[in-house]
């Protein structure tokens, strides 16, 4: 008996009915055999548009139902549930595309209406021997890896952790406490970086429920949403963490110079060491780079000076295997490096320095202690150049958007400059003052109205030295002139990118992102903290600039939704994967060499090759490579796809 | 010896003949004959600024046409504004197909005419940009090599201090000439190495100096030299090469009315890079045209004489 077929076809408010004769459609795919009932509304989604669905398919005995309408990437979940509701095997119900595949990229009106006709009629075909599925469940591995031990990454280990989970904090340095632990003082209230990121850094050291793995990084992910197994290397760092006490004797001791790069090159420590005195763990390592014995083969002070025998030059890497449920990325940023803006500078003029070195030069834990003084000569400078946008909204010759938080920390060093010099003079570049946050704005206004800062609105050409002085070439677009400053320190708010780290790990990870290496949202608006690979969500800057709160609030809703996958008792997977007609496998197994999720295995007894369906996503590469014809997608067989092929050609 | 394409333009013709010579001399000496077009007309100069884009890219296109039909792929030109008029009108012809289509249309129509350019009898083929538009400073870096510029040196210009002016159009727009970095180019600098001179760095090497200001509003071209100027002065140049025929009649000839606004200015000797190129590979001072400058380029003469022990003249 043929299967009774109602199509549903949505206006979606005049973003499909503007280009597409909807009723039109409706009526032409009435005509089809087997179609019983057709209806269009204006918004099939909205809670009348769905009971609109389960009505029919009550009333009209529906066998299959299909939903013209947006991509099944946003509402096949929604429809299915609704003809669940209604008594249908969810996956009688399918999504027709004629949003993103057809109205929205289509002008003219005459074409779009049949090619939404042919679109709706090839999913009619596809529905006609469409077979009721359960679906696959599978377990879940109760525990959380966080990758990167910023503020991001410390607070969702943190949020999991207290729900009583297990959660693995990976972080590449040494030290979890990323880019907040460099800051001084923090916008719009001005407490103090460290005061309110350390006790949260030793928390996460301490929570009995959080393995912290620093000096470790990712190798390798596979498995699927709850069951990844992903391998960890622990860099070696020549020390033996569970012996040293972090008397830090050895790192006194140590005759190498090397660059600080949390100081930002502002400081030099030796080759054994910690970043900062406030990290956590407080374990040195070795660099191996600059160590003076790993260069000569000479030296090995260190070890000599070590009572407890922690150092350990045969130290070597160790790779860790773990069974995780879910993972959360919190990679962070960098900022644009000061060698690629070669009009202000290309990193060659000593006092032209980036937002977070002088960072460090306010911070009482830094360099300097806190007062401000410049790289080249160690003079408080009397004349600072603050400039905004370096490399930020310059869709020519750097990035397209906006960094986000450069406006009010420069605002935030102005003015901390203006409390520690308070003759010195301070002057900001700026495109616009964006202070859209809570207490910003006022932040902003006191600090342009009542501390003496100079705001110039406009671009910088050109930064070069000239003696002792750092000359700034800017134009004020307001008074309309062209200004030239002669500085004694420029400070670059250079754009915020994505850490280097996270181009490489997204390859192993095969998870998206966006044009600038960003990590991609799920949906911008309504699956900000979830990536479309199911078991991946996002949190902090990785995913796009952000401050602390923003960070910090995305983090523990990240932490949520994991939280909220650990509550339950497993996990439904969609069942409309591969199988196998054991009768017809030849067990030739070029479906093995195809399959990039190992799904395919080879059972040795009946000689035939089977699917792991916890492991299938339905890619349907090996139903391609299957010479024999064994291979099948569930609800997208050869003879369905001939059948839809014909449809959306026009034929019958 | 290997010949190459080469569009001498109106300037080098003229006015700054001297500078031309130059550059045939030195290529010469390096295995190259520049090999100047049968005919050729105006570039055009400015117009491939403007956005119309038929009459602004003709001129460029009937030459580049004729090296295309002579059968050789790489035009050399020795003047900056020529080098940006060919290549940009190049990329048009390349990348927009709507100026491609109405340049050949035009073109085509043209054709009675085109004995004007060079004999031409084959069928008509359109034009799609298939020559290269090359700087000689670019032909010297990616083809010569500075290796084999340094080889061939019969003076070395070591213990001179020289400053690069890269002026605007040698560098820009960087998408259609991607020649080197606009803000931070070192051609100018790694040519000057290889003729085994000191590069001089100072900040105001990419600057303007004026352009056709010098007609319009000489005063601000006067202001603009004075500031390249002194400022390679202070940073050590004991002279400034550069690659563009207006920047050299601005910087040197200019430095007349530079002296009577800024007295305690100190003239700087301003040599083109083809004759510094011809000079250290040892061709005689009397083929340069020396004498048409306007600031005395003896003081510099004499030190190469001192430092490399021959003489040249």
């Amino acid at each position: 008996m043929m299967k009774r077929i109602g199509v549903f076809v949505c206006h979606c408010g005049i973003n499909i009915a503007e280009t597409v004769d909807v009723k039109r459609v409706a009526e032409e795919i009435q005509k089809l055999p087997g179609v019983v009932y057709t209806q269009d509304y204006i918004y099939m989604c909205s809670d009348p548009g769905q009971s609109l669905v389960r009505e029919k398919i009550k009333e009209e005995k529906l066998d299959a139902v299909i939903i013209a309408a947006c991509s099944p990437n946003l509402h096949e979940s929604t429809f299915r549930k609704a003809a669940e509701e209604a008594g249908l095997n969810p996956w009688q119900c399918e999504i027709a595309n004629i949003r993103e595949q057809c109205s929205w990229i289509h002008k003219n009106r005459e074409k779009a209406t049949s090619k939404a006709i042919k679109i709706v009629g090839t999913i009619v075909e596809k529905s006609r021997l469409n077979e009721s599925l359960e679906p696959i469940t599978v377990s879940i591995k109760k525990k959380a890896l966080v990758i990167g031990g910023g503020i991001a990454g410390i607070q969702a280990a943190l949020d999991i952790a207290d729900s009583g989970y297990k959660v693995i904090l990976v972080e590449k340095d040494s030290s979890i406490g990323g880019h907040m632990a460099q800051l001084s003082e923090t916008f719009p209230t001005l407490d103090c970086s460290q005061c309110i990121l350390t006790p949260k850094m030793v928390a996460a050291g301490k929570h009995p429920n959080i393995e912290l793995m620093t000096y470790s990084e990712i190798e390798d992910v596979s498995g699927y949403v709850g069951n990844f197994n992903v391998k960890i290397r622990r860099k070696a760092s020549f020390v033996d963490w569970s012996k040293c006490t972090g008397c830090g004797l050895c790192m006194e001791k140590c005759p190498a110079k090397v660059p600080s790069k949390f100081d930002r090159g502002l400081s030099t420590h030796g080759a054994v060491y910690v970043p900062f005195p406030q990290a956590v763990p407080n374990k040195p390592v070795i660099d191996k780079e600059n160590c003076i014995y790993f260069k000569t083969g000479k030296c090995r002070l260190c070890e000599k000076v070590c009572e407890i025998n922690a150092i350990d030059f045969e130290q070597e890497d160790q790779l860790i295997e773990e069974e995780i449920g879910a993972i959360i990325l919190a990679t962070g940023y960098e900022t644009l490096p000061l060698t690629r803006l070669a009009g202000y500078g290309s990193g060659e003029v000593p006092d032209v320095i980036d937002g977070l070195a002088f960072e460090r030069l306010l911070s009482a834990s830094g360099p300097t202690t806190g007062e401000v003084k410049r790289p080249s000569d160690g003079k408080v400078p009397k004349e600072i150049v603050f400039v905004q946008c370096a490399g930020s909204r310059d869709p020519e010759r750097y990035m397209p958007y906006c960094s986000k938080i450069c406006c009010m920390y420069t605002t935030k060093h102005a003015l901390l400059y203006k409390h520690r010099v308070h003759d010195g003079q301070p002057y900001i570049f700026y495109i616009d003052i964006r202070t859209a946050g809570k207490g910003y704005e006022e932040f902003y206004v006191n600090a342009e109205e009542d501390e003496g800062i100079i705001y110039l609105r406009g671009k910088v050409a050109r930064i070069f030295r000239d003696g002792d002085k750092t000359v700034v070439w800017g134009t004020d677009t307001l008074s309309g002139r062209n200004i030239e400053i002669a500085a004694d320190l420029v400070v670059l708010a250079t754009a915020v990118v994505p850490n280097e780290s996270t181009a490489e790990l997204v390859k192993k990870l095969r998870i998206q992102t966006g044009p600038n290496g960003f990590l991609s949202e799920a949906h911008p608006k309504l699956r900000p903290v979830e990536s479309i690979n199911s078991g991946f969500f996002l949190a902090g800057a990785a995913q796009g600039p952000k401050d602390i709160p923003e960070t910090v609030a995305q983090a523990s809703a990240a932490a949520c939704k994991v939280i909220s996958m650990f509550s339950r008792d497993h996990l439904e997977q969609d069942p409309a994967i591969a199988w196998v007609d054991e009768d017809l496998c030849s067990g030739c197994r070029i479906c093995i060499s195809v399959c990039p999720y190992d799904a395919r295995e080879y059972d040795e007894e009946k000689e035939i090759v089977t699917v792991n369906e916890a492991l299938c996503v339905g890619c349907g590469s090996c139903v391609a490579a299957c010479s024999c014809g064994a291979t099948q997608q569930r609800n997208l067989t050869d003879s369905q796809i001939k059948s839809m092929l014909t449809a959306s050609l026009g034929g019958k | 010896m290997a010949k190459v394409a080469y569009y001498p333009g109106c300037a080098l013709k003229e006015r700054s003949s001297h500078l031309d010579r130059s550059a045939r001399d030195a290529t010469k000496i390096l295995g190259f004959e520049l090999d100047e077009l049968d005919s050729w007309t105006c570039c055009g100069a400015v117009p491939p600024v403007s956005k119309e884009r038929v009459m602004n890219l003709i001129a460029s296109s009937r030459v580049l046409k004729s090296v295309r039909d002579s059968g050789r792929e790489t035009l050399i030109t020795i003047c900056d504004f020529c080098y940006n008029t060919l290549k940009r009108t190049n990329f048009s012809i390349r990348n927009d197909e709507i100026a491609r289509k109405r340049v050949n249309a035009f073109l085509i129509d043209d054709t009675p005419e085109r004995e004007y350019i060079e004999k031409d009898t084959s069928s008509w083929q359109d034009y799609t940009g298939e020559v290269n538009v090359v700087h000689l400073m670019e032909y010297l870096r990616d083809i010569v090599g500075y290796e084999k510029i340094t080889e061939n040196l019969k003076r070395s210009l070591k213990g001179l201090n020289i400053a690069a002016y890269y002026g605007c159009v040698m560098l820009r727009p960087y998408d259609e000439i991607q020649l080197d970095d606009p803000e931070n180019p070192s051609i100018i600098e790694d040519f000057i190495r290889a003729l085994e001179a000191e590069p001089v760095k100072y900040p105001y090497r990419t600057e303007c100096c004026g352009s056709y200001l010098s007609v319009s509003s000489p005063d601000a071209s006067t202001r603009l030299c004075y500031r390249i100027l002194n400022s390679a002065r202070e940073n050590g140049a004991d002279a400034l090469v550069i690659s563009c025929p207006l920047c050299f009649y601005n910087l040197d000839s200019r430095q007349k009315a530079i002296i009577e606004a800024y007295p305690d200015f100190k003239p700087v000797p301003i040599l083109y890079f083809t004759q510094l190129l011809s000079v250290a590979l040892g061709v005689e001072y009397g083929r340069q045209g020396f004498e048409k400058h306007y600031v005395d380029v003896t003081p510099i003469l004499d030190r190469i004489n001192s430092s490399s022990g021959n003489g040249g003249e």
